[in-house]
């Protein structure tokens, strides 16, 4: 997916100079977001929809249900599937052709949070126990990248969630009603840029960091996922002092979706 | 049940959704939509959502697609997962190819692709929300983001198409009535030399239908069109 950007090189210097000035490349502070907006119900033929833009990034996420026969160790649990469609449409570093490895990482990644916080109760999602349960299928697709596509990613799988309806009527399964969501995961994506983490890196400081790492929390700030991706080493401080940072813009992030 | 047993015109001849036969659903454009790209534009039309962005003119590759005399286009259309009442499985799809190949050959007959010899053009078409004639939409929001871009063109093209239900012409199916068309007749229209440089048709239309068809996509495109030079307008100024 990624093309290989024409001056690293040059890049890493300038954000390392930025860096060593405590500074980044569009003026914010390292804990500090880009402009965040949230909207919910934006897709017509979606059971649930969410639409993110941080920055220049924009996201939209839908959720789609289908029918499927359980598992036969657990007949009465219904299926949960992400996926993450990165369409060259959103950026002229996308190429073309099947899934690539990015996506499915992005995917796996925004999938493990909401899965493992709990937030779906997959016996919640169970028609006729052995025989029929609902899937739910949260689609993300990117529109603009311009960097962080995991966190807007994760803000719209769970804002979508939340605006969810089990569409019984269309399946003839009795009444349509809210999909049953009890928690809100949050992801925090950090990457680090000129030799320092900085939160919700934008494309520039992608092209030219190193590793980053993303955490994904539930309520009482517990850890639901985590995954260190690219490149690159960290030290235990450097951990716990994201973590920190972590916690506290989870918890904004949270008020915002539970208050759409 | 077959073609034509469920009425969807009244005997005062409005449509399901209150139309006349000629009537368009509400279109509404919005421009520079993708900021990362070089160009951009969505349209809304009924409830079809569609988003064109273009980068480029870039270098062509792989070099096998390099035109010495000129720039080629890259065309994609693709439909978004839920895009579709039952989501859209993603993948390879022939129609989905099919609809690239014409609508690339479209806007190749409006751009002026010898400006820009051995380099390519993006042109990306994701429908976010399918409800009737996407490929119409997806060409009009196509053609409004190479202008976004930039990208010298002869004229912008407009697409729409008409269609036949319980037997009657009528101009812009909408999901329903798609549902229970008999015909089915889009176009892409150069609203200014009134040349066309898309055109496909399916179903049954007598000669008569045929042209009460054709012309109100002809009048359709023209009252389109004014609604694309205001979007435009409105972004960069000057007369509509």
């Amino acid at each position: 997916m990624m093309g290989q950007p024409l001056v690293p090189t040059l890049l890493r210097k300038h954000l390392a100079e930025l860096a060593a000035r405590d500074e980044r490349a569009d003026g914010r502070g390292r804990w500090e977001s880009r402009d965040l907006s949230v909207e919910v119900g934006v897709l017509e033929r979606a059971e649930g929809s969410a639409k993110v833009q941080i920055g220049d990034t924009i996201v939209f996420t839908g959720i789609k249900f289908q029918i499927q026969t359980p598992y036969p160790d657990r007949p009465d649990e219904g299926g949960l599937m992400t996926s993450v469609e990165l369409r060259p449409l959103a950026g002229r570093h996308i190429e073309p052709g099947p899934p690539s490895p990015e996506s499915i990482e992005m995917a796996r990644v925004v999938d493990r949070g909401i899965r493992e916080s709990g937030c779906i109760d997959t016996k919640d999602l169970c028609i006729i126990a052995g025989e029929k349960v609902w899937q739910v299928i949260i689609d993300c697709f990117a529109i603009s990248d311009d960097g962080n596509l995991f966190d807007a990613f994760a803000l719209a799988a769970i804002a979508a969630l939340h605006n969810a309806t089990l569409p019984g009527e269309r399946f003839d399964i009795g009444e349509d009603r809210p999909l049953p969501v009890n928690k809100t995961p949050i992801m925090c994506s950090f990457q680090k840029v000129g030799g320092r983490f900085v939160y919700d890196a934008n494309r520039e400081e992608e092209l030219g960091g190193d590793e980053r790492i993303h955490i994904t929390l539930g309520g009482d700030d517990h850890v639901h996922s985590l995954q260190k991706g690219l490149k690159g080493a960290f030290t235990a401080s450097e951990f716990a002092e994201i973590m920190d940072a972590a916690k506290q813009r989870c918890a904004e992030l949270k008020k915002i979706v539970d208050s759409l | 049940m077959g073609y034509g047993d469920v009425q969807m015109i009244d005997e005062k001849g409005n449509r399901v959704d209150g139309r006349k036969a000629g009537d368009l659903r509400p279109i509404e454009i919005e421009m520079g939509v993708v900021p990362v790209a070089d160009g951009s534009a969505s349209v809304r039309w009924g409830t079809n959502y569609v988003i064109a962005s273009i980068y480029g003119p870039m270098e062509a590759h792989p070099r096998k697609i390099q035109r010495q005399e000129r720039a080629v286009l890259d065309v994609r259309y693709n439909m978004a997962p839920f895009s579709t009442t039952d989501r859209f499985r993603p993948g390879f799809n022939r129609r989905s190819r099919e609809i690239s190949k014409v609508t690339a050959e479209a806007l190749e007959s409006v751009v002026l692709l010898e400006l820009y010899p051995r380099s390519k053009i993006r042109v990306e078409i994701e429908v976010i929300c399918a409800e009737a004639g996407t490929r119409c939409v997806g060409l009009t929001a196509a053609s409004l983001a190479l202008a976004d871009a930039g990208i010298p063109m002869t004229d912008l093209v407009v697409s729409v198409a008409s269609g036949k239900i319980n037997d009657v012409v009528v101009c812009d199916l909408n999901k329903e009535e798609d549902n229970y068309g008999e015909a089915d007749l889009p176009m892409g229209i150069l609203p200014n030399s009134g040349e066309l440089v898309f055109l496909q048709m399916d179903g049954d239309l007598s000669p008569e239908q045929f042209q009460e068809a054709w012309d109100y996509n002809m009048n359709a495109a023209m009252e389109i069109h004014v609604m694309m030079k205001e979007a435009i307008a409105n972004k960069y100024g000057g007369e509509s």
